[in-house]
């Protein structure tokens, strides 16, 4: 089927399969490799994407299903040499990964977790960023990366 | 002129070179790597675990829109050789032949123009069995129990241990066990093959990209030159991506029958039986001590689980034997062999395992004695390795200790069970040691100095989280006298000069030395220009005196001119310089067999003038409730002494990382297995337990200095894998503290505490 999506401020004509996912179309299709793939079941949060500024799940969401809002994926967050999101700042000041696998879906799901409101105390954080799985383990830092972040983003 | 510590680098905690890049999904994974107009292939899996194939029924798969090709070992069962087995004995084979190992084996590839399409084929493939009933696991029937042979791994009999237990006064004798577990890196095993002109391209997430190019040279009878195998990022490994698996040249196969490239990235599912995983084993400690707490003996006798036709083991014995001081030691292991796929090695591979039993029994010999587990601890502490006699090399347990103990506030505890509460939490407090040996691998480097004064280094070395793009980039700024600016790292490349296999912490040694050496050739060559010149600040001196800092070649009374004036006087381009690294222990031929794949790591067992190994504790706190049996950790802290430390800011989130994993290993991980199919059932991550951000607390991990001018010139031990080992024995032992049962069996869950 032809479909229509806006990523990252672009809009996007292709045809797919009814059964692609968004995270397929991003990887596969339209060369956007930031998003991951790490179980392509719900369940690890690599695949992690914002829609209309919510935290969705790519390999959870249908293509199709995606038409008509607006997706911001990591590349969509600081172009080439530009300054990078208080976000992604505080990841690398805090060497809040190892791998950095799940770097890219940690980062978007940890901007939303802020704009939210989940991200008050860091028990929050904690509880709010478990959708994301780190085997790296690099949580403690991942905690902290979005404790400072969040004040960057002018939230309490 | 003064030093400027921005300068500095080894040793200094910079942030990861590669970072922005990963923050900003810019970094290449292997399955991010653009290929054109690739077709997408599915793997068929066994649902069988022993027998064979009768017939295939691919009508319905062919059938399915955008099919290209389906590939079972009717077709292409020649075409590919099984990869050689890892360690002794044999490998299983997967499309060589219709024979079936285990559950979850390849025994098909679809391809298709859309990786839906090659879904939907792959599930629509016919297959039927002559199966037989499989031996899933210990105590299964029909599973076979060797005594493993000396050879990669050895036992040690220093005196008499049976009789030192039956005489002595106070004795422990206990029998423990530890789960199936499996590696489940976040990236999936992913592999991405293309042809051009005869040369195949690899791009899969690999801890030895030599190695796999090697095993794939012979698995598919070509010349290793023709093939590349590329893995700039590896999102994760753990050891599940250290040796070849099977799938690899099935799509290489695949590739060259359509003529095009093809793209696997295998399901999560699929991860669990097309590579590797840490084996269940079972264990019989006899530990035996007099009044004063000097241990008299030591028997640790292990079981391994491995595949029907692999001997493969890790022999943790090798640890458990050298960690305290005992006139009287005997190990031995056996293997058992099942209907399973074969197993390897996995974060801390003999030490996980092994230290488990010897640790909690060393808990359970101090409650016996009455004595503190640390007091325990340095009582029996040694310098000399019990097993061979041989000193070590540098062993800071008892500083780690004391380091650790100070900061958790260890004085505070009551040594009594159950005797720390809060509310309806039970609090108990637990300790262990760590230690893994000090590896290192064999490598080669090339540095490319240009006059504008940057360096591009380059070395097949793996960046698996590791840290190893920035820990590269700082010794060669170091040694070359650059900031850190200005050196380039390329790595996971085979066509580059190659680096051992990142696992056993033996990588970070083993680059950084190879890199160390191609800088002082080109430090040489800069020198003896310099020296034997007739004009300039050195001419005449002794090369050897003279060094790169700062920007500058440099001489002893800080006479001193700019580094682009110096290189000019060797070339008016970019210098270049290789050099190989044979760390002692090794055989002159190192080098070459890694060209060749082959492994070359000098192990710190294995030396024959000391002992070589890292060393730390484990301090935890859980809390257990009082009604339910739900158990936290809300507090560890570990310490760990492993010689020279690079970047301590990387180094910290290893040890962090791995002491989580420790956590998650005393209890939350394990791989279920149905018995009657000898299958994994919690084949995914939700079921799969790993802890998410909020099953962790405080996790504090402390770096205790150390020096070793004996492990090697860098005096670096490695700390990949030391944080995880001793974390299990610490939480049982602790929640022995909180509840007053011992749980030997891991991991440990609430139905255990009820
Ligand atoms: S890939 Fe989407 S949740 Fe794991
Ligand atoms: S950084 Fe490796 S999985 Fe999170």
């Amino acid at each position: 089927m032809d479909i229509v999506l806006t990523i990252n401020g672009r809009e996007h004509r292709l045809g797919v399969d009814v059964r692609t996912t968004l995270l397929d179309v991003l990887r596969e299709r339209l060369g956007l490799t930031g998003s991951k793939k790490g179980c392509d079941q719900g369940q690890c949060g690599a695949c992690t994407v914002l829609m209309d500024g919510q935290r969705v799940l790519g390999c959870f969401t249908l293509a199709a299903a995606a038409q008509g809002a607006a997706i911001t994926t990591i590349e969509g967050l600081a172009g080439d040499g530009a300054p990078l999101h208080p976000m992604q700042q505080a990841f690398l000041d805090h060497d809040a990964y190892q791998c950095g696998y799940c770097t890219p879906g940690q980062i978007m799901s940890a901007i939303a977790c802020v704009t939210e409101g989940h991200a008050r105390t860091e028990d929050e954080i904690r509880e709010f960023m478990s959708g994301n799985l780190c085997r790296c383990a690099a949580y403690p830092k991942i905690v902290a990366a979005v404790a400072q972040a969040k004040l960057a983003m002018g939230h309490a | 002129m003064p030093d400027d510590a921005s300068w500095t680098t080894i040793g200094a905690a910079v942030p990861r070179i590669e970072g922005r890049a990963k923050v900003t999904g810019q970094a290449l994974y292997a399955s991010d790597e653009p290929v054109a107009n690739p077709a997408f292939a599915f793997l068929v899996l066994s649902t069988a675990a022993r027998g064979r194939i009768r017939s295939f029924d691919l009508r319905a798969a062919q059938a399915v829109a955008g099919v290209l090709d389906i590939l079972t070992y009717e077709n292409v069962g020649h075409e590919a050789d099984p990869p050689a087995p890892h360690g002794a004995g044999e490998e299983t084979t997967t499309m060589q032949t219709s024979r079936i190992w285990h559950d979850g084996q390849i025994i098909g590839v679809v391809v298709a123009e859309t990786y839906e399409a090659a879904r939907e084929a792959a599930y629509a493939v016919g297959v039927e069995y002559d199966a037989e009933a499989p031996s899933a696991t210990f105590d299964s029937p029909g599973v076979q129990e060797e005594v493993r042979e000396p050879g990669e791994h050895k036992d040690f009999a220093v005196g008499d241990a049976d009789a030192a237990f039956d005489a002595a006064a106070v004795r422990i004798d206990a029998r423990f066990g530890t789960p199936t577990q499996h590696h489940n890196p976040i990236e999936l095993f992913t592999t991405t093959c293309t042809w051009h002109d005869g040369s195949l391209t690899v791009y899969e997430p690999s801890q030895f990209v030599h190695g796999l190019r090697g095993s794939l040279a012979k698995q598919l009878r070509m010349d290793p030159k023709r093939i590349r195998v590329v893995a700039r990022h590896v999102g994760g490994a753990f050891g599940s991506k250290g040796i070849p698996s099977a799938r690899t040249a099935w799509i290489a196969v695949a590739a060259r029958r359509l003529n095009r490239p093809v793209k696997l990235v295998a399901t999560r599912g699929q991860g669990y039986t097309i590579a590797t995983y840490r084996a269940e084993t079972r264990h019989h400690i006899r530990l035996a001590a007099g009044r004063d707490g000097r241990l008299l003996a030591l028997r640790h006798e292990g079981w391994e689980v491995t595949s029907r036709p692999s001997d493969y083991n890790v022999s943790g014995t090798e640890t458990t034997a050298r960690m305290y001081a005992c006139p009287n030691i005997l190990t031995r292991v056996n293997i058992v062999h099942t209907d399973r796929n074969t197993p390897g090695f996995m974060r801390a591979p003999p030490d996980v395992p092994y230290m488990f039993p010897l640790e909690v029994a060393m808990d359970e010999l101090a409650e016996a004695l009455g004595m503190d587990p640390v007091e325990l601890r340095r009582v029996n502490d040694t310098q000399t390795d019990p097993a061979t006699g041989q000193a070590f090399s540098s062993r800071s347990l008892m500083r780690c200790f004391d380091q650790a103990a100070a900061r958790f506030g260890w004085a505070d505890r009551t040594p009594q069970p159950r005797s720390m509460r809060d509310g309806d939490w039970l609090l108990g407090w637990g300790c262990a040691a760590a230690a893994y040996p000090a590896n290192i691998g064999a490598g080669a480097a090339r540095v490319l100095l240009g006059p504008d004064g940057q360096a591009t280094v380059q070395i097949a070395a793996h960046d698996i989280g590791n840290g190893s793009h920035t820990i590269i980039a700082q010794t060669a700024a170091e040694r070359l006298g650059l900031r850190l600016e200005a050196v380039t790292v390329q790595l996971g490349d085979s066509d580059l000069p190659p680096a051992g296999l990142a696992a056993g912490s033996s990588h970070a040694s083993g680059i950084c030395h190879a890199v160390a050496h191609a800088c002082e050739d080109v430090r040489a060559r800069i020198a003896v220009a310099a020296t034997t010149s007739n004009a300039g600040p050195f001419a005449g001196r002794d090369p050897a005196t003279l060094i790169l800092a700062q920007g500058r070649l440099r001489g002893e009374d800080g006479t001193a001119e700019p580094l682009h004036d110096a290189l000019a006087r060797v070339t008016g381009g970019a210098l270049e310089a290789y050099a190989e690294n044979i760390p002692k222990g090794l055989p002159p031929d190192s080098v070459g067999k890694l060209y060749s794949g082959q492994m070359a790591i000098s192990r710190g067992t294995q030396r024959e003038d000391l002992t070589t190994y890292a060393f730390g504790a484990q301090f935890v706190e859980v809390r257990v409730h009082a009604r339910t049996g739900e158990t936290r950790v809300s507090r560890a802290v570990g310490a760990f002494a492993a010689g020279r430390i690079i970047n301590p800011r990387t180094a910290h989130s290893q040890l962090m990382g791995g002491m989580i994993w420790g956590i998650s290993s005393a209890l939350h991980e394990a791989t279920e297995i149905d018995t009657r199919a000898a299958r994994y059932v919690n084949d995914n991550i939700a079921e799969y337990l790993i802890p998410v951000n909020a099953d962790v607390r405080e996790v504090e991990a402390i770096i205790v200095p150390e020096q070793d001018a004996e492990v090697n010139p860098l005096g670096m031990k490695g700390i990949g894998e030391i944080g995880v080992v001793g974390m299990n024995a610490a939480i049982s032992n602790a929640v022995y503290h909180a509840t007053g049962r011992r749980i030997r069996d891991l991991p440990i869950r609430i139905e255990d505490l009820l």
